[in-house]
């Protein structure tokens, strides 16, 4: 391991002063004078045709400015695939159908949300109601009714990989194991509901504070609906109390907000109540996996078809990146020499599945690595050997798409392994207690540009001033994650400097340099840090100069920047203050500004990312054989992140992880009638808390991305893949019951083992 | 989830003043003790009274009182969290302690009553079985005067209770648990730590060398109000209760609770727990009236 000054030590969190005194402010904390309050009519119907809608009645109401519907706005869809103008499938408003219960039919900006919500009541919507579809089988089948004209098949996206001679794989195999598995959908439940807030200026340009993880496609996206120029729509991200993928979209209310802004001269404000959120909020894809491996006899795999529906609900949103990366993540782990993906996104009348931690791999690893269990099992083999054999290493290609230049794999494996006394509690089993594994892989940013942005995917500017301190500015969105503490470590270490002489201003597109794809996919610490690296060694490059000059250097000496200073290595004593260069530099530029730009776009890395991370998680668990509830006792996880930016951030990120896979796994669902979502509050929404946690231990591998800021790579979605299969194998060591659809409920785990006893009966009585 | 609508707020210093205001506002108002249930409801846009009365500020409603004698009384605005610390609840009346540490989280602790839990007529409400099962009291005072109620003929069916017009619960009291007695409540729900119940069974029982004297059996949240199992009762009394005996009862008990399907559990799930919930809270007091 490299050693560094400040990246890997635990630095405070830039952020965590003010969410701890309650001083930081949200976009719903924001108020401007004169600003109205916005409420949004949603769908009480799955799938219907508006035949009329009167808002005559709720103009009417005193106090209300503004009520617009899906006829009053420019008819221009929107969608974060901007490359394929035909998955763009959304208005901010409904246009003649409803597809989701929930789905924004007419929006009120009124001067207080009282006024707002009574006027919602006065809007008379004329429906007229269509069969619906509420899953993947009875939205394909003959006769289906169809949801958006312009896909009669109701499958909007598709998606195939293939390579090596799968055919020839499966007929030299000694052992092929097909499994169909099933995946429910799940609420990002981020703390912070969805808000946002417009303002008009007197040149008509707007204004919009937002809950966002993606300033800048907002930016576009509102600017393109709303028929004007980029420019002239400016988006700040205040601080995010969350996202985990829900809130990188451009949503309803943040077009209503700027459209009525824009339509009344007053700031508009929305902000959904949880309700809403759970009710027509973004979900995990639901899916049904159909997955088929094959091996010699030895375990080592020889290749697998893998076909998998996705259940998209009622629009796109990033269903289709999901499509896509779901066949990469089937991949990934292990060395397969044949691989064949057909993934599908299926419309069905629900609420829009999208991004969710993870992004197709929570779904596609829990089959994967259940499957791996259930074929360790039946080869006669331990989990953790047979996963050795097959893990990919560093250098190892997947075909096609990438190399992986680091990778901690093998000694995660064996680190858990030995962390959590693998062998010992496998080999003595205790009654009702159980311990299995769970693997991950996860990509550090996508390569892939669908969104078909003319800037970098991340920038930074970087500039420094004769005081001795810099000005960091990104567009990298900071939703709670930390990459401001992350970033500003990376230029501090780079510059000599202080946390303390660095400023930050992130996530304002008028302010900070175009541009950045936004916080998703794990890609700001690799993709920006990259960036500010940039702009920072341009920095450097003209202090270096100015104190060269300075002191009359023989060219061929290198310098550095350390504990403020700047001077030639090894000669600590012929150098200036960082102050000091910087004015020096200032000085020969006739007083120009030291600043510099630093961007970063993946280049030559395959069509997916350039950094992978990997992972293992091992869970004990204690089951209740009477009434099927699992008590997970302890996790032990071993991770490779390349190099530890922030190791309380990573800890974090660990521990949200685990709360959001236990929940996954054993708790979370959406209880549904048909369309209709019935459990919208966080009392029968069973999301776990801090009563749930169990203990947990961590390692963090000793691995350096070459590609990474400083050795770094992702670490904040990979470890959200393990928890569930580790979950799922453990509770089949403790009982038998193997799960093939999430979550694992007691009801389920009670049937199982109601049948296996009742099979113990049957076989004895064969035995008579 | 609604903004709250408006409604005139009165603090009444005396029981008698609130039961004025209570008897003017007719069914327009409502009683507060912590709010945790009311607050909700109204933010839900369940109920919309006009007035709400608030009970907080009745000098001394929040007692908490234990003599040898006349045992426990818990007054209207105890707070849950006081009645799961209090050093006599805890020596005396363990499962009511444990059921009031159970009920929800550290929050609605500090700010939610027993009594008002007891009052919003839950049939998963987590206080009402472990009471119901030591053969609680409720002290009721109302216009026409003071009255003393069984718990068990105080609940009628979900959100509905045996109070009239212009009545209070000014307090809930336990008697003295008799000697070699026991009371267990367990309960069960999906998320594991913190949630509403979605099965629970309350325990007392009376223990005469290795037999089972005297038995109250309670089934929370499988049916309209907490149930009496006497069935599964009768078959332990006078038993000692073996495993065998007690799954029988267990199983009894099923037969006589009324279990639905909901959000938090299935009726078929809830059955199956019942029978596991019922004989292991019998054990467990049980255990406790053979260690007393």
């Amino acid at each position: 391991m490299k050693e560094f000054s400040i990246v890997g030590k635990h630095v405070p969190r830039n952020d965590a002063r003010a969410k701890a005194t309650g001083t930081a402010v949200y976009t719903d904390d924001i108020k401007l004078p004169g600003m109205l309050h916005g409420r949004l009519l949603r769908s009480p119907f799955a799938h219907a045709r508006i035949v009329g809608i009167d808002t005559s009645r709720a103009e009417a109401l005193p106090g209300v400015k503004c009520v617009i519907t899906g006829e009053d706005i420019p008819k221009v869809k929107y969608g974060n695939w901007r490359l394929f103008p035909e998955t763009q499938d959304e208005y901010a408003l409904a246009v003649d159908k409803v597809r989701f219960i929930g789905d924004e039919v007419a929006a009120v900006a009124a001067v207080d949300l009282d006024i707002a919500e009574e006027a919602l009541g006065l809007i008379e919507v004329e429906y007229e109601e269509l069969p619906g579809v509420f899953d993947i089988d009875s939205s394909i089948k003959e006769g289906h009714p169809v949801i958006h004209d312009y896909c009669p098949t109701n499958i909007s996206v598709d998606r195939k990989i293939e390579y090596g001679d799968l055919e020839k794989a499966f007929a030299e195999s000694d052992y092929v194991r097909e499994d169909v598995f099933t995946v429910h959908p799940v609420s990002h439940a981020y703390l912070e509901p969805c808000s946002a807030l417009a303002q008009c200026d007197l040149d008509g340009r707007i204004t919009l504070w937002t809950s966002t993880q993606v300033p800048y496609i907002i930016q576009c996206l509102l600017a393109s609906t709303l028929e004007m120029r980029e420019n002239d729509v400016r988006v700040i991200k205040p601080f995010v109390g969350g996202g985990f993928g829900g809130k990188m979209e451009l949503r309803a209310w943040e077009f209503c907000a700027a459209f009525m802004a824009k339509k009344t001269g007053k700031p508009v404000k929305f902000t959904l109540s949880r309700d809403e959120e759970f009710l027509a909020g973004r979900r995990r894809h639901g899916m049904k996996l159909y997955s088929k491996v094959g091996f010699k006899k030895d375990g080592t795999l020889t290749g697998k078809d893998f076909r998998v529906y996705l259940d998209g609900g009622a629009y796109n949103a990033m269903g289709p990146t999901a499509t896509f990366l779901c066949g990469n993540f089937g991949a990934m782990l292990y060395r397969y020499p044949s691989y064949r993906y057909l993934g599908e996104h299926v419309y069905t009348n629900k609420p829009p599945a999208s991004a969710m931690r993870g992004f197709g791999a929570p779904q596609a690893i829990f089959a994967t690595e259940t499957q791996m269990s259930i074929a360790a099992e039946e080869l006669g083999m331990d989990p953790i050997e047979l996963r050795m054999k097959n893990a990919q290493v560093s250098g190892d290609e997947i075909t096609g798409f990438a190399t992986i230049s680091s990778c901690g794999f093998k000694e995660a494996l064996e680190k858990v392994a030995e962390m959590s006394g693998w062998k010992e509690k496998r080999g003595n089993p205790k009654e009702g207690r159980g311990i299995g594994i769970g693997c991950y892989s996860f990509i550090s940013g996508g390569a892939f540009n669908w969104f078909n942005t003319q800037y970098p995917y991340s920038a930074a500017e970087v500039r420094v001033f004769d005081d001795g301190t810099a000005h960091l500015l990104t567009m990298a969105a900071d939703i709670g994650q930390g990459c401001d503490t992350a970033l500003k470590q990376i230029l501090a270490e780079s510059l000599g400097l202080k946390m303390e002489d660095i400023r930050i201003t992130s996530a304002d597109t008028a302010m900070t340099p175009q541009a950045d794809l936004g916080a998703w996919g794990s890609r700001l610490t690799l993709f920006n840090g990259n960036a500010v690296l940039d702009a920072a060694e341009k920095i450097k490059s003209k202090l270096y100069g100015a104190v060269s000059a300075r002191f009359n250097m023989n060219v061929i000496h290198d310098f550095e920047c350390k504990n403020g200073r700047v001077f030639p290595k090894g000669k600590p004593d012929r150098g200036l203050t960082f102050g000091e260069a910087v004015a020096m530099v200032q000085k020969a530029q006739r007083g120009e500004p030291l600043l510099a730009h630093g961007y970063y776009t993946p280049r030559d890395k395959g069509l997916v990312t350039p950094a992978f991370s990997f992972g293992a998680q091992v869970a004990e668990v204690e089951v209740d054989k009477k009434t099927g509830i699992v008590d997970v006792k302890k996790f032990w996880t071993a991770h490779d992140c390349g190099t530890v930016i922030n190791p309380r951030a990573a800890e974090g990120q660990l521990e949200g992880s685990i709360q959001m896979g236990l929940g996954y796994a054993l708790s979370e669902q959406f209880i549904m009638d048909g369309g209709k979502t019935l459990n919208t509050n966080f009392l029968d929404y069973k999301m776990p808390n801090a009563m749930d946690m169990p203990p947990s231990e961590v390692v963090h591998l000793d691995t350096y991305e070459p590609e990474g800021p400083m050795g770094a790579k992702e670490a904040g979605e990979g470890l959200a893949i393990p928890t569930a299969p580790a979950i799922a194998e453990a509770v089949f060591n403790a009982t038998g019951y193997r799960c093939r659809d999430l979550p694992i409920t007691p009801e389920k785990i009670l049937k199982a083992i109601e049948e296996s006893e009742s099979e113990k009966g049957g076989s004895k009585s064969t035995m008579k | 989830m609604k903004r709250l609508s408006h409604f005139e707020y009165r603090v009444p210093k005396t029981v008698e003043e609130a039961i004025e205001l209570l008897e003017s506002g007719g069914p327009d108002a409502r009683l507060m003790a912590g709010g945790t249930d009311l607050i909700m409801k109204m933010k839900l846009g369940a109920i919309s009274p006009k007035f709400v009365i608030s009970l907080k500020k009745i000098s001394g409603l929040d007692a908490i009182a234990f003599s040898e004698k006349t045992g426990l009384t818990i007054g209207a605005t105890a707070l849950l969290a006081d009645v799961a610390t209090h050093p006599d609840i805890l020596k005396h009346y363990p499962a009511v302690a444990e059921a009031a540490r159970g009920t929800a989280n550290v929050q609605v602790r500090n700010m939610g009553t027993v009594v008002g839990n007891l009052c919003n007529a839950s049939p998963a409400a987590d206080n009402a079985p472990t009471l119901l099962a030591m053969g609680a009291t409720v002290h009721i005072l109302g216009a026409g005067g003071k009255r003393d109620l069984p718990l068990d003929q105080f609940f009628q069916g979900p959100g509905r209770t045996a109070l009239q017009g212009a009545e209070i619960v000014t307090a809930v009291s336990v008697p003295v648990p008799p000697p070699a007695s026991g009371a267990a409540y367990l309960s069960l729900s999906a998320r594991g730590k913190l949630d509403c119940t979605a099965v629970g069974a309350a325990a007392f029982v009376t223990m005469q060398n290795d037999v089972c004297g005297d038995l109250r059996l309670y089934i929370a949240a499988c049916g309209p109000t907490p149930l009496r199992a006497p069935g599964a009762e009768e078959i332990l009394r006078g038993k000692a209760p073996t495993d065998d005996l007690l799954e029988m009862a267990g199983r009894q008990a099923c037969a006589e609770a009324s279990p639905i399907t909901d959000l938090r559990a299935s009726a078929d799930y809830r059955t199956k727990i019942i029978a596991v919930l019922a004989s292991r809270a019998i054990k467990a007091a049980g255990k406790r009236a053979l260690e007393r």
